[in-house]
């Protein structure tokens, strides 16, 4: 895979000196970085290695403790943004799926665009259930979140997140709550996505997927950008001792 | 005989028994209103003080949710009541009802707000974060997401509490509230047979109580078996 459609890329997220710090320890330091419009990043490295805070940083669901970050022209870091109002741009999907578990399947895909996008019911419905055929779940519409498989839940936190039309897709760790027979219909959903030109921020373990479908990947160390680089470049011709290291550990 | 006869002077005679059912009405209508305040002031005080503890956030809304809880429950209910009465509304002609329903719903929220405030927090913060990251702000968050499932949870203990707050409002005829167990109270004292008119009122307080005891075992099991 290597640059989709090699048209000039439109910078979407610049990260800038992005730090967050926890009372004694960075586990974000001095992070730079610009993801364009159909960027497909992996972000991989060792545990604790700060990938998490980094992607949750990018939507301040953790609060940064210093640096910018430019979304679509706008500065959210700034506190007088209205971060609700970005957030609904930038889709998160989670380890734990985070469903809402006392609604029924179609009630957390409308709720958001319902809400905060007021939309009617109808139309809300229309497309979610177009949405949700997509993944192959249409027919689990009104069951329970409870009533769902693992991989099944994870789809549809996926769709949930695309409901809201964003403008990037912010993964952790997505499949690493999942049974190993369930991985692949969740990659796969993934996967039709980067084809769509979905722009897309996923921090996984799974390097051979990130070998097929991403086209950068960050290797993230010490709370620092350790190397970054276009996916082939990144796998064929690692730079680092550290990197090297860890692709020899988990390839 | 002598019970019969009991009977007809204790609750027939110059038609005693509305003293009963009168109180009775009384009774319930103060326990459910001040339910429902209680609720209200509970769900508030519960999201004021669970915010508090996630975020650090409200710190003076805490403070002043906090007094609240310590006097409200380190004070006897009565003696809410008489102050509440007496002092707060002392210059002012009030219905006594009303009086009671503020004043036990006040009293009720403070238990209440303890008991939300747990489901609040036994919530899985993921959940937090999943209406955050949707973009939903975060009262709108705990008022789609965090709150239904939290009332879920405690809903059978909202139910206790109502049983409770229905025998507590016994001490209403310490200010001459004519609820039941005064209309019991009031009848022994017109006919001087305490046995009959008190058994009475201990007996409707039992049944209802029993009732209510049923009707929620019934809906913890529903709560149960339904989709979770
Ligand atoms: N809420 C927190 N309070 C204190 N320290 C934290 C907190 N969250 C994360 N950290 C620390 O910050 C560092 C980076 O954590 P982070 O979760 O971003 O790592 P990660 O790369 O996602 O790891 P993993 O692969 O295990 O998910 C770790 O040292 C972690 O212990
Ligand atoms: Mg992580």
């Amino acid at each position: 895979m290597s640059d989709k459609n090699g048209n000039d890329k439109k910078l979407l997220i610049s990260v800038e000196n992005l730090s967050k710090r926890y009372e004694d320890l960075y586990a974000l330091y001095n992070v730079s970085i610009d993801i364009y419009k159909g960027d497909v990043i992996f972000i991989v490295g060792p545990s604790g290695s700060g990938k998490s805070t980094f992607l949750r940083c990018l939507n301040r669901l953790e609060e940064p403790t210093s640096g910018n970050i430019i979304f679509d022209g706008t500065d959210i870091t700034d506190k007088k943004t209205d971060i609700n109002k970005h957030r609904q741009k930038m889709g998160m999907v989670f380890q734990q799926f985070n469903l809402f578990p006392h609604m029924s399947v179609l009630k957390n895909l409308i709720l958001g665009p319902v809400k905060l996008q007021n939309k009617s019911k109808e139309e809300a419905t229309e497309e979610a259930m177009a949405l949700l055929d997509r993944v192959g779940l249409s027919d689990r519409a009104n069951a329970y979140p409870n009533q769902l498989s693992g991989g099944q839940k994870q789809r549809i936190a996926i769709v949930r997140a695309l409901c809201m039309k964003p403008d990037v897709m912010l993964f952790d760790e997505p499949t690493s709550a999942l049974d190993p027979e369930m991985v692949g219909e969740v990659l796969e959903v993934m996967r039709e996505l980067a084809k769509e030109n979905m722009t897309m921020v996923v921090v996984t373990h799974e390097i051979a997927f990130a070998k097929e479908i991403a086209n950068r990947v960050i290797f993230m160390a010490d709370g620092q950008i350790e190397e970054e680089n276009d996916a082939k470049e990144f796998f064929e011709n690692p730079k680092s001792e550290r990197l090297k290291n860890f692709l020899a550990k988990v390839l | 005989m002598t019970f019969l006869m009991d009977f007809k002077q204790n609750f027939i005679e110059e038609d005693r028994w509305k003293f009963i059912l009168n109180g009775l009405g009384v009774t319930l209508r103060v326990t459910l209103f001040a339910v429902l305040i209680g609720i209200a002031i509970g769900f508030v005080v519960a999201v004021i003080r669970a915010t508090y503890e996630k975020t650090g956030k409200l710190v003076i809304c805490n403070f002043l949710a906090n007094v609240y809880l310590t006097v409200i429950r380190g004070t006897p209910v009565v003696v809410q009541l008489l102050i509440i009465y007496f002092v707060i509304f002392a210059s002012v002609r009030v219905d006594k009802i009303f009086v009671a329903i503020i004043a036990f719903g006040i009293n009720s929220g403070a238990y209440v707000a303890e008991i939300v405030r747990s489901g609040i927090m036994s919530i899985d913060p993921g959940q937090m974060e999943a209406g955050r990251s949707l973009g939903f702000n975060y009262i709108e968050t705990m008022w789609y997401i965090i709150i239904p499932q939290a009332f879920k949870n405690v809903l059978p203990a909202l139910g206790n509490e109502f049983i409770v707050l229905l025998k507590e409002t016994s001490v209403a005829g310490y200010i001459a509230l004519e609820d039941l167990t005064k209309g019991g109270d009031i009848i022994r004292s017109q006919t001087y047979h305490p046995f009959m008119p008190l058994l009475a009122v201990a007996a409707i307080y039992l049944a209802i109580v029993m009732l209510l005891s049923f009707l929620l075992k019934n809906l913890e099991r529903r709560l149960r078996n339904s989709e979770r």
